[in-house]
This record gives C-alpha cells, sequence and structure tokens, in this order.
C-alpha cells in the first residue's frame, strides 16, 4: 500500500509527462472501444434490418443489388415488376402474405416507399418485432395518407395532420415537386434502428396517383393535369411495382418457390434468402471493419509504448530518488515493484479517462450518428468483450511496466546507496 | 556482546575486472562512539559505505554488524539489516523531493519495523517521534511539516535528513558528506544538533568527510587513505 502512495507521489512529481501519457493512453483506448462499439452495433444493425421474410422478389439484378434497394433505400431498381406477377405470387399456394413495395419517390432526401397494409402486418425486423405505431394509424382508403418512420418525424418535425409535399426522383436537389397532391401525415411508427426510421411510407394508390397524369416521366401540363380531387376519383391500381417481400407457410418450402420465381415465365425475376443476401452484403464490408480494428489495436500499443518510453526516459533522472529509497531500506524488487505499480497506475488512468471520453463522445454524437448514419450507439456499460479488452490493455501495461522494472533493479543493485550527481 | 558496533577484518574488495580498492587489516567503531573519517575522493570511500549498508559484499575478510556477519547474509536480510540498524545522511538532496517533509522523516519506518516498533516505545506514535526529532533539531513550525521537501532550503533539508537517519534510534548513523553544502557557521551548528541527537539515541556517527577542519569535534578521527593498504600501494 505504501508503495502505491510512494508511486503515485512520484508520478505527481512529473505529472506533466504523466499526464500526457495518460492522454495519450486514453485516446487510443477511447478510439479502439468506439470503433469496437460501432463495428458491434453496425454488425447488430445490419442484422437486425429484416426478419420473418423468406423470400424477396424483384427484377433480375444482383442479389446484393436487390436487398440494397428493397430493404436499405439504397440505389435504385433496374427495372420494374409487373402487377399480374405480384398477384401471380401473392396467390401462390405456398405464399402466406406478400407485400409489394413501390419505390422511386423521395422527400428531402428521405425514400418513399408505397406498399399495402399487408406491410405494416407483416413486416418484421430484429427479433421478429413487429412495426409498432408511436402515434396515429396506418393508412388507409385515401390515397394522399403517409406513414412516417421514426427518424423522418424527428428530423424533419412532423406532427400529425401535417401536409408535406413528395418530391419525384431520389435526388437531394432539382427535384420535380409533387406539388399539387400534398399528403397528410396520418400516423408515425416507434424508432426501429432499421432503415424503416428513414422511410415514408404511403399506399400504392397513393404512389400510383402521384403519376397518374405523368407522361414519358415528365408531369403533365395544363388541361392535362389531374387534381388529387380527380386522381381519388380514379382507378389506382398500380400496373408495376418494384419489389415484393414473401412470408411462406413452411420454411422447407423457400428453396423450390425460389427456383420457381427465377425461371418464371412471365418476366425475368429475382429471388433471394434476405439472410444469405445480408451475410455476402456484409462480407464486402467485413474487411474494412478488420482493418479499422487492427488499426486501432496498433494506435493502443503506440499509446503503450509512448508510456514505456516516458518511464525509461525517467529511470536515469530517477537515480537518486531510488537510491534514497534504498538507503531508507526499500530492496531491489521494491524499486521494481514502484515502476510496475507506475505503469499499471498510467495505463489504469488512461482506460478509466478513455472510457469516460468514449461516453462523453458517445452522449455527444449519439443523435448525430443516428441521424446521419443510422446507427444507434447505446450509451451501456462496457460489454464483456469490451472488459476483456480493457483488461489485455491493462494486462499489456504491466508487462511492459516489467521492463523499466528489471532495468530498476539492476541498476539499484549497481548504484546501491551511492547518488550519483 | 562486544562493545564493537562495526568490526571489520581483513577486508578485501574489487569491483570485477578492477585492481583491488579496498584492502583494511583491522577498523572498529565503538557503540556510542562518533568517528570523523578523513576521505577524499579516490581513496574507497563510496565503496566502504556500500559494503557497509551491505549492498556489496566483501570479496575477503568479514564486516560485522552488531555481532553480525554481513557477508553471511542473504541480499535480502542485509537489506532489512540495514534499515533496522543503520541511518543514512548525504551530502545533499537526500529527501524525496515530492513527499512532505513528515513523509520523508518517516520513510524508514515503512520499512523497518523495528525502527518504527523502536520510536513507538520512545515517544508513544511515529507522529510525536517525528515532531520530536524535528523539534529537536530546529524545526519547530507545524506548517513546516506538511511542506514539499523540495520546497525546503538546503540547511534545513540537511536537518530534515538527520531527523529521518534518527528515526527509531538505529545503532548507526553513517553521514556522508552532510556539511559540504552548507556554509562554515551553519556546519558546526548542524553537528552539534546531530551530536545531541545520536548521543540522545544512542546511536554511533561514523562521519565521511574532506574537511579536516570538522575532526576536532570528534571523539576520533582517522584518514581512510591510511587505513586502506590498497590505496596507500597505489600512490607510492
Amino acid at each position: 500500500m505504501y508503495l502505491l502512495r510512494l508511486a503515485l507521489a512520484s508520478l505527481g512529481n512529473r505529472r506533466f509527462t504523466a499526464w500526457l501519457t495518460v492522454f495519450a493512453i486514453a485516446l487510443s483506448v477511447c478510439l479502439l472501444l468506439a470503433v469496437e462499439r460501432v463495428r458491434t452495433e453496425a454488425r447488430a444493425s445490419f442484422a437486425n434490418t429484416i426478419s420473418g421474410t423468406d423470400l424477396i422478389v424483384g427484377a433480375r439484378s444482383g442479389s446484393v443489388n436487390l436487398l440494397l434497394y428493397s430493404v436499405f433505400r439504397i440505389g435504385n431498381a433496374t427495372n420494374n415488376i409487373r402487377w399480374e406477377s405480384f398477384e401471380h405470387f401473392a396467390d401462390h399456394r405456398q405464399v402466406k402474405w406478400a407485400i409489394p413495395i413501390s419505390l422511386g419517390d423521395s422527400h428531402r432526401g428521405y425514400r418513399v416507399m408505397g406498399t399495402s397494409p399487408a406491410y405494416f402486418e407483416h413486416y418484421r425486423y430484429a427479433r421478429s418485432q413487429p412495426l409498432q405505431l408511436s402515434s396515429g394509424r396506418a393508412f388507409a382508403d385515401d390515397p394522399f395518407e403517409v406513414v412516417l418512420g421514426a427518424e423522418v418525424a424527428k428530423a424533419l418535425n412532423y406532427q400529425l395532420n401535417q401536409e408535406l409535399v413528395l418530391a419525384h426522383g431520389v435526388a437531394t436537389i432539382s427535384l420535380v415537386k409533387h406539388d399539387d397532391k400534398p399528403f397528410k401525415v396520418v400516423g408515425i411508427l416507434k424508432r426501429t434502428g432499421t432503415p424503416v426510421d428513414r422511410t415514408l411510407h404511403i399506399s400504392l394508390a397513393g404512389m400510383e396517383a402521384l403519376h397518374v397524369d405523368w407522361q414519358n416521366g415528365m408531369p403533365a401540363r395544363g388541361a392535362a393535369k389531374v387534381s388529387a380531387e380527380q386522381a381519388r376519383a380514379m382507378d389506382l391500381q398500380p400496373k408495376q411495382i418494384t419489389a415484393v417481400m414473401l412470408g411462406l407457410k413452411s420454411k422447407i418450402a423457400t428453396f423450390s418457390l425460389q427456383r420457381e420465381i427465377n425461371e418464371f415465365r412471365g418476366e425475368p425475376l429475382l429471388a433471394i434468402l434476405p439472410g444469405v443476401a445480408l451475410q455476402e452484403l456484409w462480407s464486402l464490408m467485413g474487411t474494412a471493419e478488420k482493418a479499422l480494428f487492427v488499426v486501432s489495436l496498433f494506435v493502443v500499443l503506440t499509446g503503450l509504448i509512448g508510456m514505456l518510453t516516458a518511464i525509461l526516459t525517467s529511470l536515469n533522472e530517477r537515480r537518486r530518488e531510488m537510491a534514497i529509497l534504498r538507503s531508507v531500506g526499500a530492496r531491489p524488487w521494491h524499486i521494481a515493484s514502484l515502476l510496475i505499480v507506475e505503469a499499471f497506475a498510467l495505463a489504469l488512468a488512461g482506460v478509466l479517462l478513455g472510457l469516460l471520453l468514449l461516453y462523453l463522445g458517445i452522449a455527444g454524437a449519439q443523435g448525430y450518428v443516428q441521424a446521419n448514419y443510422g446507427l444507434y450507439l447505446p450509451l451501456n456499460l462496457p460489454t464483456r468483450y469490451e472488459w476483456t479488452l480493457l483488461g489485455a490493455i491493462l494486462s499489456a501495461a504491466l508487462l511492459m511496466g516489467c521492463v523499466p522494472a528489471w532495468r530498476a533493479y539492476r541498476q539499484s543493485l549497481a548504484d546501491g546507496l551511492s547518488i550519483r550527481l | 556482546m562486544s562493545a564493537a558496533l562495526i568490526h571489520l577484518s581483513n577486508l578485501g574488495f574489487a569491483w570485477p575486472g578492477q585492481p583491488e580498492l579496498l584492502d583494511i587489516d583491522s577498523f572498529t567503531l565503538q557503540r556510542g562512539e562518533s568517528l570523523f573519517l578523513k576521505g577524499p575522493s579516490g581513496s574507497g570511500k563510496t565503496t566502504l559505505l556500500g559494503l557497509l549498508g551491505g549492498v556489496q559484499k566483501p570479496n575477503r575478510g568479514s564486516i560485522r554488524l552488531l555481532d553480525q556477519d554481513l557477508s553471511t547474509l542473504s541480499a535480502s536480510a542485509r537489506d532489512r539489516f540495514r534499515v533496522d540498524h543503520t541511518g543514512y545522511i548525504f551530502q545533499q538532496f537526500n529527501l524525496l523531493p515530492f513527499l512532505s517533509v513528515r513523509e520523508n522523516v518517516e520513510l524508514p519506518c515503512h520499512f523497518s519495523k523495528l525502527r518504527a516498533s523502536r520510536a513507538v516505545q520512545r515517544h508513544g506514535s511515529v507522529t510525536k517521534a517525528t515532531n520530536a526529532l524535528l523539534a529537536h533539531l530546529g524545526l519547530h513550525q507545524p506548517e513546516l511539516l506538511q511542506r514539499r521537501a523540495g520546497d525546503l532550503s538546503i540547511g534545513q533539508q540537511q536537518r530534515v535528513a538527520a531527523a529521518r537517519a534518527l528515526i527509531g534510534q538505529p545503532e548507526l548513523v553513517i553521514a556522508d558528506e552532510p556539511t559540504s553544502a552548507l556554509d562554515a557557521d551553519a556546519r558546526e551548528a548542524f553537528l552539534e544538533l546531530l551530536f545531541a541527537e545520536c548521543r540522545e539515541a544512542g546511536s554511533s556517527l561514523l562521519f565521511v568527510s574532506h574537511d579536516q577542519s570538522l575532526a576536532r569535534l570528534f571523539d576520533r578521527s582517522l584518514s581512510l587513505a591510511e587505513l586502506n593498504k590498497a590505496t596507500r600501494l597505489a600512490e607510492i
């Protein structure tokens, strides 16, 4: 115990370098944990994006591409599916439920998705969690009703019954607005931590109504324009959609139905298993994620080597301190333990400060990261894996402390009580 | 138990690969005696103090401290024996500057149970022993005890070092040029205090210095150069 007091007092005497060392370790620890947390959360939220859906069907392209636009709302479909094809498979004897989705419009950077009420009933994310409304209701018969994802409502500060105008296309600037047909917010979903939060949901009829008077990708002008009122009276049955999510009566049928869809004669279709495609996609990003982790490990190592350097450089000027301690009865192993305690204290202070920085950082950036990257960084206590990492860092510091300890041990044996000026 | 506190006989020491540095036939320090040992640099002074402290082992001969032959003890037993029975005062910068004056004085009591218990026996507690010693050495002010040792003047630091050497009444106090950083007046005053405290604690004082003018204040005076045959030979 007294050795601890001596080590801390001696460190206090060199507090400038000591704090620098602690700070270097703290930053490296903070970086490591932040990378680890982002990594874990990214992977978890990734895997949690969709569940319960057995097959996703789209126009024939790549499986990752289909997954990206249908689930992650990234990129665009190369082609659409005819409504007849949707009906064909929705009525298939193996299919329990089918969710049609239709993409292509946006609202202030958020994607708009046309779908059917089946979406609210059957879509599942994370561990088979259904979508829940935090307020309002799902869209009903009126085509100009919209249900907002949690993040859309929060970021744009939309309330129930507010009216909003959708934009054609998904680019963020110079869009053609569907300003003749405003939508009314009828419901806001609870947060899911998935791309659903960043989506505006409208009915397929609403999607159809928006484009009912469009010709060749351009809005109609003058007399050809159809007002919202007129559109309500029209037949808004869509002719094509972007993709379909299917839930099957029996998982066993998944592969046979997948083959059947892929060989469908009506038009070229592609059916994918979401889990398989998710894995495929993650393996693309996994390398970058691992590289980041390795880099941050090296940063920690650099921090610890900095500590080692600081302690080793101090040894020479502390020969007097050692000699005095020897003269009042400290044995060489006391001197060695002092240095190990010192290394451990520096590393421990670094780890604690690093944790503090991490939590301050998460608390400060949580909202921003969620709003911009859809990644929820929880402010929870370190996980067992993180404790293991921290433990490993402290062990490494202890191990490194043995180097100056050994040198001081040799040095104090050789110097004895003599003090060199 | 004999009256001799230290007894060296037929002592020889050389650093590995070097010619013999110390060669002493016989040397004795009595209990309670104060001895001035004149030791110019190069006379093997530091090495002799290292041997007396049990930091090094002699190549031949014996060092007996309190009738205990140091060379028969293990390294850690010698370390323990040293702190139990010897207090040290060095030239200057004796103290750990980052500890308080009190903590500096009490250092030996953390490493030696014997000295701590003696301090308790005599003064009631280690804290009281520290207060008493420092007061005797002219450091009365209570707030001084809490100050960082590094902030004191050299003269004050040496007195704190003396208090540290004397706490727990070790049988032997070894002072290695403790007055060289002090001016002439302060030197004698410091020595008077040191003598008085050694007498009170019953400690022998082995005082090593090259300043011959102080020799008259001691019971006995010796020259290490004459004692040590190795340097005598080298000089011839």
